[in-house]
C-alpha cells in the first residue's frame, strides 16, 4: 500500500520538482513497482484533464469605478472658501437671529425695574395682565377708588384700560400708560442685514454644488 | 503592458492603472473562482469583491509575483462567498426547465465557435470535472485549480493560498487522486482522448 509521502512524491515528480537525484531514485522505484506505476498514471491522467479545461471568458468587464472604490474627486480650491463663506454667513445669520430675539427682552425689563421699585422683571407683565383683566370683563362695574392710583402706577398698562377706566366715570391719566420707553426696542442687527447674510449662504452653497458637480463630471 | 508600472501608479491610487490590470487578469480570475464555487453569479460577485479588495490593499503589495498576490484576493472572496453561501440557499448551475428537469447544456455555457457535437462535448467534460471539484474541500480545490488549471507554479500557488510549500504539495496529490477517482466515475461520458490519457506519457 502507498503512503502518502509516495503520493506527493509522485504529484511532484510530475511537475518536474524533484532534483535529478531524486528524480532518478523515484523511476527506478516505479519501474519495480507497478501500485506506483498506476498511481502515477493517474495523477497524470487527473492532471491532464483539468489543463484541457476551457477557460471561461469572463461575462463582463471587472474594471472598478471611483464610486465602488469610495474615492471622492479632487475639488477646485475655491470650493473650500465658499465652503467658508456658507459656514460663517450660516453662522452669523444664526447669530444676528439669536441677538434680534434676545436684545428686546432685556430692554424690555428694564422700565418694569424702575416703575415697580424692587419687583422682579418676570412678574411685571403678568401682574398687569392681572390688573387689567377685571376692567375687561366687567366694564359696567365701578371701579373701586383705589383703583385709580394703582393704574397710575403702571407704567407699561396698555392702553385700552384707560377708555375702559373713563367709562366708569374714573379720571385716569393716560400719559403714563403710553410712555415711548414702555415698548420694546427695534432689532440691533437690521433684516436687511440677516437678508443679505441669508443670500451669501445660499449662493455660496449653490456655486460649491455646481463645483462639486462639476469636477465630478469632467473626473468621469 | 509595463506591469510594475502600472503597479506603482495603482499603489498612488491610480484608477486607470489598476483598471488596466483588471482587464489583464479578469478572465483568470473569472475562471478561479467558477471552479471553485461552481456557480457563475457567485463568481462574478467573488471577482468584484476580489477586485475591489485588491485596489483598497494594493500599498500593501511589497513586490514578486502580481498574479500570485492577486489570485490570493481571489480565493479569499471565494472562500467568503462559500461560508456565505452555506448560510443561504443556492441555485444550481444546471438551471431547471418547465419540467423542474435539469437542461442539458445551459444557455450561458454555449461557445458560438463550437459545432452542437463539439459543444455538448465539452459541456460533458465540464459538467464532469466541475462534479468531481465541487466534491473536494475548498483548500484541495483551490490549490488544484490554480496548479493544474490556471498552470500556476508551487510558490504563486503557496502565495496565493498563504499555505506552506509542503501542504501545497500534499494537498495537490491528494486532491489529483481523489479527483481521477471521481472522474473514473464519468469515464463513459469522457471522451476517448480523456479515457486515455492515463496510460500515455
Amino acid at each position: 500500500m502507498m503512503n502518502t509521502r509516495d503520493l506527493e512524491l509522485l504529484s511532484s515528480y510530475l511537475d518536474g520538482q524533484l532534483t535529478p537525484t531524486e528524480s532518478a531514485r523515484l523511476e527506478s522505484r516505479i519501474a519495480a513497482d507497478p501500485e506506483m506505476e498506476s498511481a502515477l498514471a493517474d495523477l497524470r491522467a487527473a492532471r491532464n484533464i483539468l489543463r484541457k479545461l476551457p477557460q471561461r471568458k469572463a461575462p463582463r468587464n471587472f474594471t472598478l469605478t471611483r464610486k465602488m472604490v469610495g474615492q471622492n474627486p479632487p475639488l477646485p480650491r475655491a470650493y473650500s472658501f465658499f465652503q467658508f463663506s456658507t459656514a460663517f454667513a450660516s453662522l452669523l445669520l444664526v447669530f444676528t437671529f439669536a441677538l434680534n430675539v434676545l436684545t428686546p427682552r432685556l430692554n424690555y425689563v428694564g422700565p418694569i425695574n424702575t416703575g415697580w421699585g424692587g419687583m422682579g422683571g418676570g412678574a411685571a407683565p403678568q401682574m398687569m395682565e392681572e390688573a387689567a383683566a377685571p376692567a375687561a370683563e366687567a366694564p359696567a362695574l365701578e371701579m373701586p377708588a383705589a383703583a385709580a392710583p394703582e393704574m397710575e402706577a403702571l407704567p407699561t398698562a396698555s392702553a385700552d384700560i384707560a377708555p375702559m377706566a373713563k367709562e366708569s366715570g374714573q379720571e385716569v391719566e393716560s400719559a403714563p400708560l403710553t410712555q415711548p420707553e414702555a415698548n420694546p426696542p427695534a432689532a440691533p442687527i437690521p433684516v436687511s442685514w440677516q437678508a443679505l447674510l441669508l443670500a451669501v449662504g445660499f449662493i455660496s452653497a449653490a456655486v460649491m454644488f455646481v463645483l462639486r458637480e462639476q469636477a465630478k463630471r469632467t473626473w468621469r | 503592458m509595463d506591469e510594475t508600472a502600472l503597479i506603482q501608479t495603482a499603489q498612488r491610487g491610480d484608477l486607470d492603472s489598476f483598471n488596466t490590470l483588471v482587464l489583464h487578469y479578469q478572465d483568470m480570475a473569472f475562471n478561479v473562482a467558477l471552479r471553485i464555487l461552481g456557480d457563475e453569479d457567485l463568481a462574478q460577485d467573488a471577482t468584484q469583491d476580489a477586485f475591489i479588495s485588491a485596489f483598497k490593499s494594493i500599498a500593501s503589495f511589497r513586490g514578486g509575483s502580481f498574479k500570485a498576490w492577486l489570485m490570493r484576493t481571489v480565493t479569499n472572496a471565494c472562500l467568503d462567498e462559500l461560508r456565505r453561501k452555506k448560510r443561504r440557499p443556492t441555485t444550481p448551475l444546471e438551471p431547471d426547465t418547465e419540467d423542474g428537469d435539469e437542461m442539458e447544456s445551459p444557455r450561458w455555457l454555449a461557445d458560438p465557435n463550437m459545432t452542437p457535437e463539439q459543444q455538448s462535448e465539452a459541456d460533458e467534460i465540464e459538467h464532469a470535472i466541475q462534479h468531481c471539484l465541487d466534491d473536494l474541500p475548498a483548500e484541495f480545490r483551490s490549490v488544484v485549480v490554480l496548479a493544474d488549471i490556471q498552470g500556476m507554479d508551487y510558490n504563486e500557488v503557496a502565495t496565493a493560498t498563504k499555505v506552506p510549500l509542503g501542504t501545497i504539495k500534499s494537498r495537490l496529490a491528494r486532491a489529483r487522486l481523489r479527483l481521477r477517482e471521481c472522474l473514473r466515475g464519468f469515464e463513459e461520458l469522457l471522451p476517448a482522448a480523456f479515457r486515455l490519457e492515463g496510460e500515455r506519457r
